[in-house]
């Protein structure tokens, strides 16, 4: 029985234990808390920018299931908001549910309220891990999808304390480095003032909370902006900020909530009193993080180097996906590089050599540039993500950036590659 | 390999202790002067948090109360039982498997104290029992004591392995008890047939002419035997004991074995259960001299695949640290 163990349910894991399921392996996927989807559980934002063309060129690859989902589960298509197009917004409030049963049907074994802590590395391989327990479990091939969210700790050293997350780390034990318990030395990200780190981007507040008139707003267009009172301008929290796509200066002036089901703040946090101060925010409230009036969680503080095909250098049989294998921001992003990561897992356990994907796609070349980039100068400061920022500017510049379905299709027929990701390999 | 790492203390209101307060966290490596988070063992309270808003302070340690005997039982002339009450507080916090206190006589310095476990509770009478054997200056100390006594307490690291013995429900534990060392067992047994755990106490008298701690199993429900389990001229099990093992594995499904003795009596019955059923998990009652409890003196320090733990505050796997090779 050949058997891959995904550690970390988020976007990442899943989309990894969903392409080794596919591939024929058999798969355990273990998650700490009692719901998959990680920080899946509060986003919501997909397709805007140049993640519409990543989306539609993993579709065409054959890796089409978790954006069914997605697109199921969608409250709002293709609006607009501040720097940013075309984007969908699914309901956070229903998605775990969908995708966990998803899984569960395709007969992926999941342990929930499981914390993996340490690993036993033989040569250079890893033969199996341990949960805190003392359980041990065997496996042939292991994917480390564990993010870089947290845990407490790093957000007190780094951040501004534990402001109660969706991982909730007091109730299910922190996120451990399984890479680094197994030897492989962690890289961490910067913010630009050179701190380690950087904090989530934005919180949400209870949409209930907000005045009728905002909410009626929301559930009709998707977005409510209004301005940030002059006194309230704070530019500076924008450098700590993960999401880089999202830390242009209207974020810093505009108060821009987004409906995710809960109404989405985009911004990294803000005190509740001076919260309430704007009109129609007079009962509001936040759900996430609980504490979203103090902090945001800290992120990047775990990286494992890895090759282009989401192989971690320095150990045979662990490959990463999502934030755990670089700096990338987004569900798209994570989506991508899990699905990446559980194919060549499969691969590896068929003796076969890892695929990379063409850079003629973006998918494909954002894994190697983020891979080239964080080892220069500064590229640590960076986050990659096809939403925005640099990465996006650098997808319309080689011609990677479209939302024509058609030519994506073509591009991927003509690269030979077109539902590559529904093969069965075992 | 899987590093068995956790303290005692941790997440309690003892903690963090001084070892975190001087970067020597047993647990949480931001305290162990790396910068990062890779804490192994989770109880629910971050330590470093709980540190920097305690102002970078370890919380107060325990401190000798005076007590007062209600009644000394004489079993023998260097063995006796102790009744003392104690605030209930420290007894609600005392009735927890692996509980211990340091006791010592009103008059001497605190490194007169010495480390004694809890043998039963009671809570009509608000006070602790405790069997204790007469061996050098410290229990002789003790011995003086006939109305105040100082209690230092509550500690809990008495029995190792307790991730075995926590949470069991419907379980079947067999314990195997030598002598005074069979006293903790008489408090994991109450605990644990509060959970519907079944009892099986073999328990060996040692030099005594008759099992001081029998009564208190049976009171607990505990099924007990009465037998001589090791030959200590020649440091053997005896036969007996051979065929009353290998009859209860056949019988019975035991999932964990307590071995409640000295080292050498620790050593080989779990080697020797070890051999024949690999499945089973061992506690065992913490043999340890210590000193201050507080992971501070170090006398209680034992070495495990070339590290050191501190035995008084930390957990180890009874399993790994009796082991020998060939397993007798
Ligand atoms: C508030 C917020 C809003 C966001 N909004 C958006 C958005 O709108 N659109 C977008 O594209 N992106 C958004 N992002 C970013 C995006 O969510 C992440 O980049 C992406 O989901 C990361 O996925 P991941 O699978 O790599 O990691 P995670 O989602 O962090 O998943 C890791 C999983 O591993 C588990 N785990 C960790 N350690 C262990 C262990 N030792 N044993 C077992 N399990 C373990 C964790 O519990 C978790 O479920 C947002 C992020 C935040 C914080
Ligand atoms: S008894 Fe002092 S360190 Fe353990």
């Amino acid at each position: 029985m050949m058997n891959v163990v995904v550690i970390g349910g988020g976007w990442a894991g899943c989309a990894a234990a969903i392409q080794a399921k596919k591939c024929g392996a058999d798969v355990l996927l273990i998650e700490r808390t009692d719901m998959l989807l990680g920080l899946g559980n509060v986003g919501g934002i997909m397709r805007n920018n140049g993640r519409y063309t990543a989306a539609e060129e993993l579709i065409a690859l054959g890796a089409d299931d978790l954006f069914n989902i997605i697109d199921r589960c969608t409250r709002h298509k293709s609006i607009e908001f501040p720097g940013h197009k075309h984007a969908d917004l699914y309901d956070v409030t229903i998605i775990e549910a969908h995708v966990r049963r998803y899984i569960l049907d395709m007969g992926i074994r999941v342990l929930f309220e499981t914390r993996v802590v340490d690993v036993d590395v033989e040569d250079k391989k890893i033969k199996a891990v341990f949960l805190d327990s003392g359980t041990r479990i065997d496996g042939d091939v292991f994917i480390e999808t564990t993010g870089s969210t947290g845990p407490m700790g790093n957000c007190i050293r780094y951040g501004k304390g534990c402001s109660m997350c969706i991982l909730r780390c007091p109730a299910y034990g922190p996120r451990i480095s399984i890479s680094q318990r197994a030897g492989v030395e962690d890289i961490l990200g910067m913010r630009d003032d050179g701190v380690f780190g950087a904090m989530s981007g934005s919180c949400k507040l209870d949409k209930d909370s907000l005045s009728k008139e905002i909410r009626d707003e929301l559930n009709t267009k998707g977005v409510y902006i209004t301005d940030v009172p002059q006194e309230d301008i704070n530019p500076e929290k924008l450098k700590m900020k993960v999401c880089q796509q999202y830390a242009l200066k209207e974020f810093a002036e505009k108060i821009i909530l987004l409906d995710t089901g809960h109404a989405k703040l985009m911004t990294s946090y803000y005190p509740l009193e001076k919260l309430r101060k704007l009109k129609g925010f007079e009962n509001v409230r936040f759900i996430d993080p609980y504490a979203g009036g103090k902090a945001n969680s800290i992120r990047y503080l775990s990286m494992a180097p890895r090759n282009d095909t989401m192989k971690v250098i320095g150990l045979d049989n662990l490959y990463v996906g999502g934030e755990k294998s670089g700096l990338f921001v987004g569900h798209t992003e994570a989506i991508v590089t899990g699905t990446l990561a559980g194919y060549n897992a499969v691969r590896s356990l068929m003796g076969l050599n890892g695929i990379e994907l063409p850079v003629s796609l973006c998918t494909g070349d954002i894994i190697k540039y983020e891979n080239e980039t964080k080892r220069k100068k500064d590229g640590l400061k960076k986050r990659y993500t096809f939403a925005g920022s640099e990465y996006f500017e650098r997808m319309k510049k080689l011609n990677l950036y479209t939302t024509d379905k058609e030519i994506i299709n073509k591009k991927v027929e003509a690269l030979m590659i077109k539902d590559i990701f529904k093969q069965k390999l075992i | 390999m899987y590093k068995f790492v956790e303290c005692i203390d941790a997440g309690s209101e003892y903690c963090p202790c001084h070892l975190a307060e001087k970067g020597e966290c047993i647990i949480c490596s931001q305290l162990q002067n790396k910068v990062f988070c890779d804490c192994l063992y989770w109880k629910g309270t971050c330590i470093y948090e709980e540190l920097l808003k305690n102002g970078n302070k370890a919380k107060k340690t325990r401190q000798y109360k005076k007590c007062d005997i209600i009644a000394i039982e004489k079993i023998r002339d260097d063995l006796l039982i102790y009744d003392i009450r104690v605030s209930n507080s420290l007894l609600r916090e005392l009735d927890n498997i692996g509980a211990y206190v340091f006791l010592k006589s009103p008059n001497f310095p605190d490194y007169f104290g010495t480390p004694i476990s809890i043998m039963d509770i009671n809570y009509e009478q608000q006070s602790i029992k405790l069997l204790i054997k007469i061996h050098g200056i410290k229990t002789k100390d003790i011995k003086d004591c006939n109305e105040k006594i100082m209690v230092k307490g509550p500690y809990w690291n008495g029995i190792q392995g307790q991730r075995f013995l926590r949470n069991l429900k419907d379980k079947s534990v067999l314990i195997l008890g030598r002598g005074v060392a069979a006293a903790p067992g008489v408090l994991v047994t109450r605990r644990l047939t509060l959970n519907n755990n079944k009892i099986i106490a073999l328990l060996d008298k040692g030099r005594s002419d008759k099992n001081i701690c029998t009564d208190y199993y049976t009171k607990y429900g505990a099924e007990v035997n009465n037998l001589s389990i090791i030959n200590y001229k020649d440091k053997t099990l005896t036969d007996d004991f051979k065929k009353y093992i290998k009859d209860i594995l056949e019988k019975e499904n035991i999932d964990v074995v307590l071995a409640a003795g000295d080292d050498e009596f620790n050593s080989l019955i779990i080697n020797y259960i070890h051999v024949r059923r690999t499945d089973i998990c061992f506690a065992s009652v913490n043999n340890s001299i210590m000193c201050c409890g507080e992971g501070i003196c170090g006398s209680c320090i034992v070495k495990l695949s070339g590290k050191e733990i501190r035995s008084c505050k930390q957990q180890y796997n009874p399993l790994e640290y009796y082991y020998v090779e060939d397993g007798k």
